[in-house]
C-alpha cells in the first residue's frame, strides 16, 4: 500500500516536465528587483555524484576542481547509503547572474545549508556548492546591482519540489542571446527546463539559464526560435550572418555564457558523471549557434541521485542529456518575457 | 587577374556538388597556374586552403586506409578530443603550454590503434623531401594523428592500414578537391550502431543495421578572403542528421530500410546494444587561411567539435574517440575573429560530415544512403 502510494507520488513528480521530475532534486529562484538580475539553486536531498563540462572560454566557476577527475574531494557521506558507491557527491548547484560577482550567491547557499543540515547534506562538515556564472552586468542599467551571498540564501529558502518556474527569472531574469550583431540586436533570453522519463523508470532533466552569444535554434526543424534580429525586427540567423562575414568583429564579450545542470536518478560513477556532463553540452551545440566561443563561459554541471537502481549506461544517459539540455534551452527562450526593453521570442512579429 | 576572371565564370556556372563530382574525377593536379587557381577556387572541399594537400590510400585487401593532410611550410595546430575512446599520436605536443606550434601533416586512418602507423610513413616521406621542425640534428616532422576502428568491415581484421599506406598517400597528395566517400580513413568507416547486433559481415535477419559512411569535406569561403574549410572521416556510433533540417540522412536501418532513428530508440529505454569502445570514432580536420596562435587554433578545434555534435546524435560517446585537428596557415593576413572563425568550423564540420554520408558508397553489404530505396 506504502510502495503503491509512493509510485503514484513518484509518478505525479515524473509528470512535471522538469529538473524537479528527480526525486530529490529541489529548485529555488530569486531574482532582484532592482535589475533584472537573480540567481537559481539545485539543491539535492542527500547530495549527488556530479561531474562538469566546461568548454567555453570566458568562464566563471567555483569547486569545479573538485568535480574533476579522480581527485578527492572532502565530502564524505554522512549516511550509509547502500545504493550508492562510496564516492563524491555534492549538495547543491549555484546558477546565478552578475558576473564573477554572483559567485557570492554561493556563500549564501551554504550558509543556508549550513543551518538546515537535519541529515540533508551530503558532507559532514562542509556544504560542498558547485557554482557558475553568467554575464548580465549591460542589462538594466545598473551594472552595481548583482546578486550577493543574501540572494543565493533567499533563493535555497525558496527551493521546492514543485515543477520549476521557467522564463525570466533566477539566473535567467537578465540573460539575453543573439548578439553578434551587438547588444542593440539582442533578444531576451532566460532559464528553461524540461525532463525525459523512460518506461523503465530512468529519468535525465535539465535546467539552464541561456545567455549566449549566438542564436538559439530549435534542433528539430534547425529554424532559428530567438537571436540577432534586423532593423525590422525579424530574425536574421546567425548561421547566415557568419557565412556572410557580416557579423561584428570582434564579437561583443563580457555579455555572454550558458550555463546548466543536467540531472539523473541513475546511479553513475564520478568519472561517469563527467562524461554526462560532456555529452549535455552537445546540447548546447545542437540549440545554439555559435557556442563555445571566446566570448561565452559555457559550464554544464552533471548530477546523479542514484535513486533509480536500473541499468544504464553512461552513453544512453548522456545522449538523453544532451537532448533535455537542447529542450531546456528551446523552453528558456520561449518562456521568457521581456524585460529591460529587450523583446523575448513570444513578442516577434509572426 | 586572368585567373580570377575565370573563376568568377566557373563559379556562377555550376553548382557546388557538380563541380565536386568533376574534381574528384579529374586526373592531373599540377597542369600549370591558372589551372590551380581555377581548381583551388572551384574547390569546395579543405583544399581550397591554398597551402594543403590531400592524399588518400586505400588498401585493396580490405575496406580501410588512410587519408593524409600535408602542409605545405607548415601551420599552427590545435586539437580538441571529446570521445571516450581516442587512438591519437603528438596532440599532447598540441596542447597550448608546450613548445611546439606548428605541423606539417596530419593523418587519418582506420585499422585502429594499427593504424596510427600511417603516421610513421607521412614521416618518412616528409623526411625525404627535408620537411619538418628545425633541430641542432636536421629536421623533424610533426604528424599528429587519430585513428579509427573499421577492423570489424569486409573480412580479414589483420588487415589494416601501415607505414606504408601513409607513405602512398603522402605521395599521391594534390590541391585538387579532396575525393569524398568510401576512400582513405572513411573506407571502412559506417555509422548508425545503435540498433542492431552487427558481428562483421553477418546480421541474423530482422536485425537493425548500421550504415556506410566515409570521408567527407567542405569549405566556406567568406568574400573578404577568409576560408574555413573541414574535412572528416566519419565513423560513429551515432545517426547521421542534417543540422539545416533535423532529418536523418543516414544511421540505424530498420530491417524495412527505414531509419530507426537513434532519439528515438535511446527515448524508449529498450536495451539497446552499446556502443562498444573500439567500433567507432569520427576523426577530422579543420583548416583555415588565417594567422592564428596556437591557443586560438585550440579554441578552433573545440568549437569545430560543435559540428560533429550537430550532426551526429548521439556523439561524443564512451564508444567515440572523436578528435578534431586544427590547422591555421596564416596565408590570410585579414583581422582574426575567433569567434567566426570557430563558428565558421562548425558550420563546415557539419556539412563535411553530412557529405561523407551522402557521398558514400556501400561497401561489405552495408548499404550506403545513396542506396536506400526512396
Amino acid at each position: 500500500m506504502i510502495a503503491a502510494v509512493l509510485a503514484a507520488m513518484v509518478a505525479l513528480q515524473a509528470s512535471n516536465g522538469t529538473l524537479t521530475a528527480i526525486r530529490g532534486v529541489r529548485v529555488g529562484h530569486h531574482a532582484l528587483d532592482e535589475r533584472p538580475t537573480g540567481c537559481t539553486v539545485i539543491l539535492v536531498d542527500g547530495g549527488a555524484v556530479a561531474g562538469v563540462a566546461q568548454r567555453g572560454a570566458a568562464p566563471g566557476t567555483r569547486e569545479t576542481d573538485l568535480l574533476r577527475g579522480s581527485t578527492q574531494s572532502e565530502v564524505r557521506s554522512t549516511k550509509s547509503d547502500a545504493s550508492i558507491d562510496g564516492v563524491d557527491r555534492i549538495d547543491a548547484v549555484m546558477l546565478s547572474g552578475g558576473s564573477a560577482y554572483g559567485l557570492d550567491a554561493a556563500t549564501g547557499v551554504m550558509r543556508w545549508l549550513d543551518e538546515h543540515r537535519s541529515g540533508r547534506t551530503a558532507s559532514a562538515g562542509v556544504p560542498i556548492v558547485a557554482s557558475a556564472v553568467l554575464i548580465d552586468l549591460w542589462v538594466g542599467g545598473k551594472p552595481r546591482i548583482r546578486p550577493g551571498g543574501d540572494c543565493g540564501y533567499r533563493a535555497a529558502a525558496a527551493a521546492t519540489h514543485a515543477r520549476v518556474r521557467e522564463g525570466t527569472i533566477g539566473a535567467g531574469a537578465g540573460a539575453t542571446v543573439g548578439k553578434l550583431s551587438g547588444r542593440d540586436h539582442a533578444m531576451k533570453g532566460g532559464i528553461g527546463s524540461a525532463a525525459i522519463v523512460l518506461p523503465n523508470g530512468l529519468q535525465v532533466a535539465a535546467i539552464v539559464a541561456v545567455n549566449p552569444l549566438g542564436d538559439v535554434i530549435d534542433p528539430q526543424t534547425g529554424r532559428v526560435i530567438a537571436g540577432v534580429r534586423t532593423a525590422g525586427g525579424s530574425l536574421a540567423d546567425a548561421r547566415k550572418l557568419l557565412r556572410a562575414g557580416a557579423t561584428m568583429a570582434p564579437a561583443p564579450a563580457g555579455g555572454n555564457t550558458t550555463i546548466g545542470v543536467v540531472a539523473t536518478n541513475a546511479r553513475l560513477t564520478k568519472a561517469d558523471a563527467n562524461r554526462v556532463a560532456q555529452m549535455a553540452d552537445s546540447g548546447y551545440a545542437r540549440a545554439i549557434t555559435p557556442i563555445h566561443t571566446p566570448a561565452d563561459g559555457d559550464t554544464i554541471f552533471s548530477l546523479a541521485t542514484g535513486r533509480w537502481i536500473g541499468e544504464a549506461d553512461a552513453a544512453t544517459i548522456g545522449a538523453l542529456a544532451a537532448d533535455v539540455i537542447a529542450q531546456a534551452i528551446v523552453r528558456a527562450v520561449t518562456t521568457a518575457t521581456s524585460a529591460a526593453g529587450i523583446p523575448a521570442a513570444r513578442d516577434l512579429k509572426r | 587577374m586572368l585567373a580570377l576572371v575565370l573563376v568568377a565564370t566557373q563559379r556562377g556556372a555550376e553548382s557546388p556538388l557538380a563541380m565536386n563530382d568533376r574534381g574528384a574525377e579529374s586526373p592531373a593536379p599540377h597542369s600549370g597556374v591558372a589551372r590551380a587557381f581555377q581548381a583551388r577556387d572551384q574547390n569546395t572541399t579543405l583544399t581550397a586552403v591554398e597551402g594543403l594537400k590531400v592524399g588518400h590510400h586505400t588498401l585493396a585487401e580490405r575496406p580501410t586506409g588512410c587519408t593524409v593532410i600535408l602542409v605545405d611550410g607548415d601551420a599552427t595546430g590545435g586539437v580538441a578530443q571529446m570521445g571516450g575512446a581516442p587512438g591519437t599520436r603528438e596532440t599532447d605536443l598540441l596542447h597550448p603550454l608546450n613548445m611546439v606550434d606548428k605541423v606539417n601533416a596530419i593523418v587519418l586512418s582506420g585499422g585502429s590503434a594499427f593504424g596510427l602507423d600511417a603516421a610513421s610513413g607521412a614521416v618518412r616521406w616528409l623526411d625525404e623531401h627535408n620537411i619538418g621542425w628545425p633541430t641542432a640534428s636536421g629536421r623533424v616532422p610533426i604528424v599528429p594523428a587519430a585513428i579509427l576502428f573499421d577492423l570489424g568491415v569486409g573480412g580479414n581484421s589483420r588487415v589494416r592500414p601501415t607505414a606504408d599506406c601513409g607513405y602512398k598517400a603522402a605521395a599521391a597528395a594534390s590541391i585538387t578537391p579532396v575525393e569524398e566517400g568510401s576512400i582513405g580513413a572513411g573506407a571502412g568507416a559506417t555509422v548508425g550502431k545503435l540498433g542492431g547486433q552487427a558481428e562483421h559481415d553477418g546480421y541474423p535477419a530482422g536485425s537493425r543495421k548500421p550504415m556506410k559512411a566515409g570521408v567527407g569535406s567542405s569549405s566556406i569561403a567568406l568574400s573578404n578572403g577568409l576560408v574555413v574549410a573541414a574535412l572528416v572521416a566519419v565513423n560513429a556510433v551515432g545517426d547521421i542528421v542534417d543540422p539545416a533540417t533535423g532529418k536523418i540522412v543516414a544511421g540505424v536501418l530498420n530491417p524495412d530500410g527505414t531509419f530507426a532513428d537513434a532519439r528515438k530508440i535511446l527515448r524508449t529505454g529498450q536495451t539497446i546494444r552499446r556502443p562498444r569502445p573500439a567500433e567507432n570514432t569520427t576523426i577530422g580536420v579543420v583548416a583555415t587561411n588565417a594567422r592564428l596562435t596556437k591557443d586560438q587554433a585550440n579554441r578552433m578545434a573545440l568549437m569545430a567539435n560543435d559540428g560533429c555534435a550537430r550532426a551526429i546524435v548521439p556523439s561524443h560517446t564512451l564508444g567515440d574517440g572523436d578528435t578534431i585537428f586544427a590547422l591555421a596557415t596564416g596565408r590570410w593576413s585579414g583581422d582574426v575573429d575567433v569567434t567566426t572563425i570557430g563558428a565558421l568550423a562548425a558550420e563546415a564540420m557539419a556539412d563535411a560530415i553530412v557529405r561523407a554520408a551522402t557521398r558514400a558508397t556501400s561497401v561489405a553489404g552495408i548499404t550506403a544512403a545513396r542506396d536506400l530505396k526512396k
